[in-house]
């Protein structure tokens, strides 16, 4: 009976193992038939992204059916991915179902660069799309080698967020310009209102998560990874910027959104939980919309060891290296990071436009909630952390909570971060 | 004797029998093949290699290696530790609740339909959305916390503090898999003989003698199951650990778990080979535990 049982289980695995190495060995069929009458039936190109705010999905829908209108040749149907953009993106790009066109936050633009998904977009580039217009930093982004693989469709950097009612209260005219400033600032607006021994304002709220701390590990020299990819936030001059974060979260006059009970910056200086936050060009909308009455000026991040510093993120439209309509792909790009097209995206006012031109078409560099976002971007540190983006930024976020509650010191966090995410990149590089 | 067997094996008969058992067996044979042991043989080929999926797909053949990284990733310990503590307090509890519940039911209260549904409701609920409701409740201002403090209780940031995240994924997953136990004991508790009871009345035994001594026993293999579907549960734990952090693991690699390990080596990092290596592991820690159980609990448990 056994020896039965054990013979059909042996045929049971060789036939499976048959099926399987047939599908591994079968030859690509081209499923795909050529239309006929190609020329008079428009293309429909994929464009992938994310979603957001309603308002901003009905402008983003208004400049694609005016590309329609302009390009009747090529229809756009826009793909959103709910959730995990980035997994599922992968997921598809390795399943050869990717969009034509799809959205790249420059944090995992290394990465896809360096795996050769990507199309290059030298050759498609003439004299009259101006590439000089875009502002260097946002363009080095998509940059690998000299070649160019994206076009910044927006970005975004840091300023300071204050709230004009809770400085007039504190008796405070100016916002800070110079991080002891901020710190002093920050004292006198944490206020415990009803004495119940609970702070109903702190001065400053904090995140405490890489992507808005960089800037802090430059002013004194440090950086987040080396040339060769590596994390090196466990230096000397990286602890010293970081500090600047977590000595005002131990001395109660800082506080993260959820100590608050508030899901994010925007969320907590909305609510007058905190009197400032560093916050992107993101929450001017958020703040406007949601929070109508609330009195809020804009103002540079404080200068630290008297130098300007904030981050930057933009986000790129690229092109898919094995998209089967690579020059009405290119139009789409072309158009939506083009002047007329950037204009019209722009206008709705939760990202900058990465073009001069465009910014100051829109008097974005006047506007005086913006001009200090503005500004930003000449001296801002650009959000990116080589090709392993994800082991470094969760290492350190990790450790780093943890040294902001005082469960352990600073230095010994970062070290055991930077440790975890080396080893972690050597791994996957083996 | 061999010989002859696959002499006889050949005979007409034979193969016209043999045959047409395997016609009759061959929709669960392929669903089965194609759906279960295929993927397992291709997760072990798969272990074995260093796969690249990103532009174009190679296998590179890498021997142990997959498994030699296992040993030295400190995030895998750190995800096995938070695994097996999960488990060592989620399992005993629910199993515990679910066997008051059923007690509880089976004792004939009022309105016990009415009771058994409003028990079970947390069980038919989705977990994605039990998370979702959770983290609500578990807010820094949130129900959890203000019902805390009127009783003058310590408060927690349930949902960013590395000591207490993970015991606030436990309280849910207690909670909502409980009542799922339970209506298996209160099935179990009804097929018990009114006639071991009687007995022990007249014997003068009282009702905790009773539990004790009859319940308790005539239980047995129905807690096997209850404590093994249990382990196998909840050393997969990943949806609401997923939820709770936003699928990084934290706050501090507090909620990272093997399978959210996995998730994040195959999706994140697209290391295909690596996540099958700790896939491996996992299954062969959950078939020790089930193995070592089954001793304990010992023969008629099979």
């Amino acid at each position: 009976m056994v020896y039965r049982d054990l013979q059909f289980f042996v045929l049971m695995i060789v036939s499976f193992l048959c099926v399987m190495s047939c599908q591994v060995r079968m030859p690509q069929i081209d499923w795909t038939i050529s239309p006929l009458g190609q020329s008079d039936r428009p293309i429909t190109l994929k464009l992938g992204g994310w979603g957001s705010s309603p308002s901003e999905q009905r402008l983003f829908q208004t400049v694609l059916t005016t590309f329609e209108a302009t390009h009747p040749h090529i229809r756009v149907k826009f793909e959103t991915v709910a959730d995990q953009y980035m997994d599922v993106l992968k997921t598809r790009l390795i399943g050869d179902a990717a969009p034509d066109v799809f959205f790249l936050d420059s944090f995992e633009a290394p990465s896809l660069m360096a795996n050769q998904v990507l199309e290059p977009l030298n050759a498609y580039l003439t004299p009259d799309f101006d590439l000089a217009d875009f502002e260097t930093t946002l363009l080095a982004a998509f940059q690998q080698d000299s070649i160019l693989y994206g076009l910044p469709k927006d970005c975004s950097s840091l300023a300071l967020f204050y709230n004009k009612q809770a400085f007039a209260e504190a008796g405070i005219a100016q916002p800070p310009a110079t991080w002891d400033e901020l710190l002093a600032d920050a004292q006198r607006l944490t206020r415990d209102r009803d004495q119940n021994g609970k702070i109903d304002q702190y001065g400053l709220g904090i995140l405490p998560d890489l992507a808005r701390l960089v800037y802090l590990m430059r002013a004194f020299g440090g950086a987040a990874i080396d040339p060769q990819g590596k994390a090196t936030f466990a230096s000397e001059a990286a602890l010293k910027g970081l500090n600047l974060i977590v000595q005002p979260y131990q001395d109660r006059i800082a506080a993260r959104p959820p100590d608050v009970g508030t899901s994010s910056g925007t969320e907590m200086f909305g609510q007058g939980k905190a009197a400032m936050v560093i916050e992107g060009n993101w929450a001017i909308p958020f703040l406007q919309e949601t929070f109508p009455a609330l009195p809020f000026a804009t103002a540079e991040v404080p200068r630290i060891q008297d130098q300007s510093g904030t981050m930057v993120y933009t986000v790129g439209y690229v092109m898919n290296r094995r998209s089967q309509h690579k020059p009405e792909a290119w139009e789409l790009i072309r158009y939506l990071t083009g002047k007329t097209g950037m204009a019209l995206w722009a206008k709705g006012g939760s990202a900058l436009p990465s073009r001069h031109s465009v910014a100051q078409q829109l008097h974005y560099d006047r506007d005086p909630l913006r001009s200090a976002l503005v500004a930003g971007i000449q001296y801002a540190t650009p959000w990116q952390l080589g090709q392993y983006p994800t082991a470094i930024m969760n290492s350190f976020n990790n450790q780093f909570i943890s040294a902001i509650l005082g469960e352990q010191p600073l230095r010994q966090a970062l070290q055991r971060a930077e440790d975890s995410a080396n080893q972690q990149i050597q791994a996957a590089e083996q | 004797m061999l010989k002859r067997r696959r002499r006889s094996h050949l005979t007409t008969p034979g193969i016209r029998t043999e045959g047409a058992g395997y016609l009759l067996m061959a929709p669960a044979i392929l669903g089965l093949g194609f759906f279960t042991i295929a993927p397992i043989l291709f997760a072990i080929f798969l272990s074995f290699q260093k796969v690249k999926l990103l532009g174009g797909i190679e296998y590179e053949f890498v021997g142990l290696r997959n498994f030699a990284r296992l040993a030295a990733d400190d995030r895998l310990w750190i995800a096995l530790k938070n695994t097996a503590e999960y488990v060592a307090i989620v399992v005993p509890a629910q199993t515990v609740l679910a066997l008051a519940l059923a007690a509880t039911l089976n004792a004939g209260i009022k309105g016990q339909n009415i009771w058994r549904i409003l028990f079970f409701l947390p069980t038919i609920t989705s977990s994605a959305v039990l998370t979702l409701i959770f983290m609500w409740i578990y807010n820094a201002d949130g129900l959890l916390n203000q019902a805390l403090a009127l009783v003058g209780l310590p408060t927690y940031n349930w949902l960013s503090d590395p000591n207490v995240a993970l015991k606030g994924i436990m309280i849910m997953n207690i909670w909502s898999t409980a009542p799922f136990f339970m209506v298996i004991y209160l099935a179990a508790l009804q097929d018990i003989p009114r006639s071991l009871y009687e007995s022990a009345e007249i014997d003068g035994a009282n009702s905790w003698q009773q539990f004790r001594y009859i319940t308790l026993p005539q239980l047995r293999p129905v807690t096997f199951f209850v404590v093994a579907m249990g382990v196998i549960g909840t050393f997969q734990l990943f949806d609401q650990s997923y939820i709770f952090s936003g699928g990084s693991g934290g706050p501090n690699n507090a909620t990272l778990t093997v399978v959210l390990l996995i998730y994040q080596s195959v999706f994140r990092d697209l290391q295909l080979g690596y996540a099958a290596a700790i896939a491996f592991l996992l299954a062969i820690v959950i078939i020790t535990v089930t193995l070592i159980q089954q001793h304990i609990f010992g023969q008629e448990s099979t």
